[in-house]
């Protein structure tokens, strides 16, 4: 029972489902199934790291100064982006090449600029392990929601739905539908 | 095997089955139910019609499922609901939740329940309240006193005062179809003997919501929190016609039943912890990614099989004697 | 009669606008930023449910984009990919900063209800990733030509969303109310952004396809 109310609680944070971050991203992602899932991951890894940075910056910056609070998340982002990009080539020889994608189409988007403005105004999220495991719940939402399209993936590219819905918009509609159930359930 | 007749002709049978409650939904609540019905009916024809010419398809008998989403909307209405409001949701149905993916052929969500949770997002009030039964109302007459529905009071209280007589015939406030416990049965029993809905899948809901009355009972005993928990919140009604839509549910019985079950326990738990009214039909549209990932698991399996008949040589008693 | 007319022109500017070699209109129809390259999308699905917020994020993505494009077409091209989306992800949140404090001058009332949406204007696909992908392949008046129609193509979409939504969602035009029969108040909600953009996806889709057949 906890489970599942925990279950129902984390779809209802879901930030794509809920409000629409990183819809663009999962898009762009939405090319084959395994693009989906390994941007998810690599997006997850993001919004973990840059929340821990979020973290540091909220922690040493005045309020007065909130106007740049965007430059240095974005800074943050960067220093991460490329961090991960040595890290690939470091460790991953031959697949650097096949793998740095997910990287560039997860650096800078909704999804992690997103996660990482809302867990620092959220009242509620408090302390540096507080703003990791929010970072760490966003991510694992996209990969939720990367499941709930794959799973529909098919059905949606098919060539049985109408020419002009195939593809995006029936992503969109189907998405769509599935957000109005979780209001729904609120 | 496949009944192929059964299969071409399963809209015809829910077609009956829910004529039967439109029936009764007439006894209680009066023309107003029948011009309801009437309006549902025909704006979905129309958006099926339009639809399909724009998708450039003919129109075959299995679209007659038009007819089956528009009844079931009806049914779960109250009688007295604005037919404005139920012509936008059949539209929404027939367009949004089915066309749009492909239609007959490529269905993802049930089109009434994702009808129902639109009503429910943009017009709650309105679609929780309900006329005392047996109060007819003529058409354009303006709705003097609505009530809550009796599955809003058993989830509030725990309990209710309605008597198995009255929960039998369903003659007390709800959605006007989705009361008539006995006539429900009556149609469960016919639909999955002619195997026009998903037997797996709905005895998967019921035996998943019988089995979490059991373990966490809704009111002070067991047995009446698990027969008050199958008869509110549209709960045998949505296990026939919703989650064992056989257009949706997975495919396998065996899947099926999990796929009701689970489908079951969610909507339980959402009962249980927030009163959420009527909660199976929005868990129903929330479940359609996993019964598509089980669809989507069943395809692999068969497509294995095929490839491991293919793969066995023909020609030779070799592939034969492997068989055997 | 001044109907017909009007939508005479309508066809006969959208039919030029589906004809290939004007590239520099792709963003206002062919390659909509909204429709077709479905980028920037959170907002509108969002925010895009009052003429007001539209007015904000019109102004706060136009300003944002244009500057930061045009600043960012002085990058170096000879440098990392990484570093230069970098790069032009810092430049669009130091032009932020001014539109930022311009934007409270203009809509104090707006920019709280917007709230995370406003800043990540400054991070969306076409400064992020178009720039490196089309416009930085471009001379650089054309590509100003084409950036300027590539915002304009958001704005007017915008725009009719967002007045199609207030209108049927909350039953208002610019916070004024306006008379019609039914309201649906998911329309205004993140759900019914979704669901509407999907359906005028299609219908842009489907629009698209009949002109080019009649070009």
């Amino acid at each position: 029972m906890f489970l599942i109310t925990e279950l129902i609680a984390f779809l209802c944070a879901n930030l794509i489902l809920t409000r629409a971050l990183g819809t663009s991203t999962m898009f762009t992602a939405a090319g084959s199934r395994s693009n989906l899932i390994g941007t998810a991951a690599v997006i997850t890894v993001f919004t973990t790291i840059g929340s821990a940075a979020a973290y540091i910056i909220d922690s040493l910056l005045p309020q007065s100064l909130d106007d740049i609070r965007l430059l240095l998340y974005t800074a943050a982002i960067g220093l991460i982006y490329t961090g991960l990009l040595f890290a690939l080539k470091k460790f991953s020889g031959k697949n650097f090449y096949r793998y740095r994608k997910y990287i560039h189409i997860s650096a800078f988007n909704c999804a992690v600029m997103g996660t990482v403005f809302t867990v620092s105004g959220t009242a509620e999220i408090a302390g540096f392990f507080g703003y990791i495991s929010a970072g760490l719940e966003a991510g694992a939402g996209f990969v939720l929601a990367s499941l709930i399209l794959t799973a529909a993936y098919k059905r949606l590219n098919s060539y049985k739905v109408p020419v002009s819905f195939r593809g995006f918009p029936a992503i969109l509609v189907y998405l769509g539908i599935i957000s109005m159930a979780l209001y729904a359930l609120r | 095997m496949e009944n192929t007749k059964t299969n071409n002709h399963a809209w015809l049978d829910l077609i009956i089955t829910l004529f039967g409650l439109s029936v009764v939904s007439y006894f209680y609540y009066g023309k107003r139910f029948l011009a309801l019905s009437g309006v549902c009916l025909g704006v979905s024809c129309a958006a099926e019609l339009i639809s399909l010419k724009l998708m450039h398809r003919k129109f075959t008998a299995y679209d007659f499922y038009f007819a089956v989403d528009a009844l079931i909307i009806s049914l779960m209405l109250p009688a007295v609901f604005s037919m404005k409001i139920a012509a936008a949701a059949c539209i929404f149905a027939v367009v949004a939740a089915k066309n749009i993916f492909g239609g007959r052929d490529n269905m993802i969500f049930s089109p009434s329940a994702a009808a129902y949770v639109f009503l429910l997002t943009s017009w709650k009030d309105s679609l929780l309240k309900f006329p005392a039964p047996n109060t007819k109302y003529e058409i354009g007459e303006k709705v003097s006193e609505l009530v809550n529905s009796e599955s809003h009071n058993f989830n509030m209280e725990g309990r209710t005062d309605i008597s198995d007589f009255d929960l039998m015939l369903g003659n007390f406030s709800g959605a006007s179809g989705t009361v008539v416990i006995f006539l429900l049965i009556v149609s469960a029993a016919v639909l999955i003997l002619r195997q026009d809905i998903s037997a797996g899948a709905f005895f998967g809901t019921v035996i998943g919501t019988v089995l979490m009355a059991f373990i966490i009972p809704a009111a002070d005993n067991a047995a009446v929190s698990a027969k008050y928990s199958i008869c509110m919140n549209m709960t045998l009604f949505s296990a026939i016609y919703i989650v064992s839509d056989k257009r949706t549910a997975p495919e396998r019985n065996f899947y099926a039943f999990f796929y009701g079950f689970f489908t079951a326990v969610i909507s339980y738990i959402l009962i249980i912890t927030t009163a959420l009214e009527n909660a199976i039909v929005i868990v129903a549209v929330l479940a359609a990614p996993a019964a598509l990932g089980i669809r989507n698991l069943e395809d692999k399996i068969r497509l294995a099989g095929e490839n491991d008949i293919e793969n066995i040589p023909a020609s030779d008693g070799e592939g034969a004697e492997s068989l055997e | 009669m001044t109907l017909k007319i009007f939508l005479h022109l309508t066809e006969r500017g959208l039919k030029a606008l589906n004809k290939r070699k004007l590239s520099v209109f792709d963003g206002l129809w062919r390659d909509n930023t909204i429709l077709s390259s479905l980028m920037v999308i959170s907002p509108v699905i969002v925010c895009g449910n009052t003429l007001r917020n539209a007015a904000a994020i019109i102004y706060a993505f136009s300003a944002i984009t244009l500057f930061s494009v045009m600043i960012a077409s002085f990058v170096p091209k000879k440098l990392p990919y990484a570093v230069k989306i970098t790069v032009n992800a810092i430049i669009a949140s130091l032009v932020y900063i001014p539109v930022k404090r311009a934007a409270q001058e203009f809509f104090p009332d707006i920019i709280p209800r917007i709230g995370i949406y406003f800043p990540l204007l400054a991070v969306n696909s076409i400064i992020i990733l178009h720039t490196e992908a089309k416009f930085f392949k471009m001379k650089r008046l054309n590509m100003l030509g084409s950036l300027v129609f590539y915002i304009l193509g958001f704005d007017l979409i915008m725009a009719v969303i967002s007045i199609i939504r207030e209108i049927f969602g909350h039953g208002t035009l610019n916070e004024r109310v306006v008379d019609v029969n039914m309201t649906i108040s998911g329309l205004g909600e993140p759900f019914g952004g979704f669901v509407f953009l999907g359906l005028l996806c299609g219908l842009y889709r489907y629009l698209r396809k009949k002109l080019s057949e009649g070009t």
